[in-house]
């Protein structure tokens, strides 16, 4: 008998709990094989780089966070960054370890939900409940640090806005003891669950040869087998002055290699590795952390007029190389300000190419697991 | 070979960054001879308005991960009846940099089959990234306007 041929087309987002936030796939399907899958985009575009233009330099300080919402302060450290570039600043070295603190606590906060929501998509809604509880230990710390739990708006051309609470020492130690000792919990119901590792194994795989042609960055190119990392390739804040391993494939220390990399399994594995490294950059910061300014004594910020030129500073963000691409002509506003986000080249151009082939019960996990984020997409 | 070696005129910003300006016809020979050379990593396709001149520019940024060097190459074209070739060929990401770049200024890529609605969904007005695109206006004359009652 002939095999019935008859190809429907399936819409997963933008209300979807497999779909990564306010975006969707147009996907087209023959049995449960995924054929094409295209990328739509629009729900989300608020027009920042827009606004950018229109706004005084440090204006665009409390704007820039809002692009993406599991991890703002990456906007906050790279729109910085850029400013700082263009001026010809170098920031106290007090701050760099500060800004250094904010910017892991973003990144466990961000690989908390992220591997919660990889393994929520595989039916293990536990870890995504747990994934959620546990970062908001990390949001009360922000609040007291910066007075804000999601958009900290902390992070300033020149510095920190302010020093950080005498007792964070105390309070980030308590939360870090806490976290890693939840890690087993983690990998008992993720990463070594057998139900987990027969789905996700070999699955939603990205092409090692490819990889860094189509765009792929962090722990996702990681995951590909490279060891490539920008905290470790262009050190910013003190990355320069802490020791810490970029956990890459193979090398995936007390997990076992169960596939050949590049899949769904590879890169939960390297955000579970992330987060224990995390740990680690923290507590050495805070140790290390030397004392004095947070904050440039600079002109004040009605007054800035930041050099003409062009400027284009990363940040290793929890999805990847987030980038700011910042012209100035000399005067008190950008001409320009360019977002680079990971999820451009991840949700789009990598995520339909490589839905052709999957089982349509795997494009979910396979979207999350590459940790589009559709803020980034579409600014 | 690293940038400054492949491009003498190239421009050093700063330690890893390096600016080439040249014109539309270079660009193409420029990036792929820089791909062959260890700038492997497409990082992002941007474009600046510059109204006063009446230009736009392309700024192709690329990276390598060998070098730690990142290299921008700039072109110059003009805002109303110039156009651009794809080059999608090279790095497929650049497909979706240049249907960003088509929707929101009105550029024109030659050779790209996808350039169309991808943000903006049923926009008939201008390229809202264009500098001469009044936002304020734009939204006072969509939204402040008191409808007008008809008199039967």
């Amino acid at each position: 008998m002939k095999p019935i041929e008859k190809e429907y087309e399936l819409f997963i987002g933008p209300n979807h709990p497999g779909a990564t936030g306010n975006m969707s796939y147009h996907i087209w399907v023959e049995g449960d094989k995924v054929k094409k899958a295209e990328t739509r985009v629009g729900y989300l575009h608020r027009g920042f780089e827009k606004l950018m233009e229109k706004r005084i330099w440090m204006q665009n300080v409390p704007l820039v966070c809002r692009i993406c919402v599991p991890e703002p302060d990456v906007n906050e450290a790279s729109y910085s960054m850029a400013v700082e570039d263009l001026m010809g600043w170098e920031i106290p070295e007090r701050a760099k370890y500060i800004r250094t603190i904010i910017l892991e606590m973003a990144r466990i906060s961000a690989h908390l939900l992220t591997v919660g929501g990889i393994a929520a998509s595989l039916g293990i809604y536990t870890a995504a409940q747990w994934g959620v509880g546990d970062r908001d230990y990390l949001l009360d710390v922000f609040e007291q640090i910066t007075g804000a739990r999601v958009y900290h708006i902390y992070i300033w051309p020149g510095g920190v806005r302010w020093d950080v609470p005498k007792n964070t020492k105390e309070l980030l130690t308590k939360v870090l003891d806490y976290l890693e000792k939840r890690m087993p919990l983690y990998e008992d119901l993720i990463i070594k669950n057998k139900v987990f590792i027969r789905r996700a194994a070999d699955v939603g795989v990205i092409p090692k040869d490819k990889a860094i042609e189509w765009g792929v960055t962090g722990p996702n190119l990681r995951a590909a087998g490279y060891q490539l990392d920008f905290r470790k390739l262009e050190p910013y804040a003190a990355y320069d002055k802490i020791d810490f391993e970029v956990p890459y494939y193979p090398k995936l220390g007390e997990y076992e290699v169960l596939s050949d990399g590049s899949d769904i399994y590879t890169r939960t594995a390297i955000r579970m590795l992330e987060m224990q490294q995390s740990i680690n950059i923290i507590r050495q910061a805070l140790k290390d952390m030397p004392e004095g300014d947070v904050l440039l004594k600079h002109p004040q910020w009605f007054a800035w007029k930041v050099p003409a030129g062009y400027s284009y500073v990363r940040v290793e963000s929890s999805k990847g190389e987030f980038g700011y691409f910042v012209v100035s002509d000399g005067g008190k506003k950008p001409v320009r300000v360019h977002v680079r986000g990971p999820s451009y080249t991840h949700g789009i151009n990598v995520m339909e190419t490589i839905a052709k082939g999957l089982n349509v019960a795997d494009f979910a996990p396979t979207a999350i697991s590459l940790d589009v984020c559709p803020p980034d997409i579409e600014r | 070979m690293m940038a400054k070696e492949l491009f003498p005129e190239a421009q050093e910003l700063r330690k890893g960054r390096i600016r080439i300006e040249t014109i539309k016809d270079k660009v193409t020979e420029i990036i792929k001879k820089l791909k062959e050379n260890g700038y492997g990593h497409f990082v992002m396709l941007s474009c600046v308005d510059w109204i006063k001149e009446g230009k736009f520019e392309l700024v192709y940024q690329m990276w390598s991960y060998e070098y730690r060097e990142h290299v921008m190459i700039s072109i110059k074209i003009a805002r109303e009846g110039d156009s651009m070739v794809t080059l999608r060929d090279l790095f497929p990401q650049i497909e979706t940099y240049e249907r960003e770049i088509h929707e929101m200024f009105g550029v024109n890529f030659v050779g790209n089959p996808r350039l169309g609605e991808f943000i903006l969904e049923g926009w008939p007005h201008m390229p809202p990234m264009r500098k001469d695109f009044d936002t304020e206006k734009f939204v006072k004359e969509l939204y402040y306007k008191i409808p007008e009652v008809k008199e039967e």
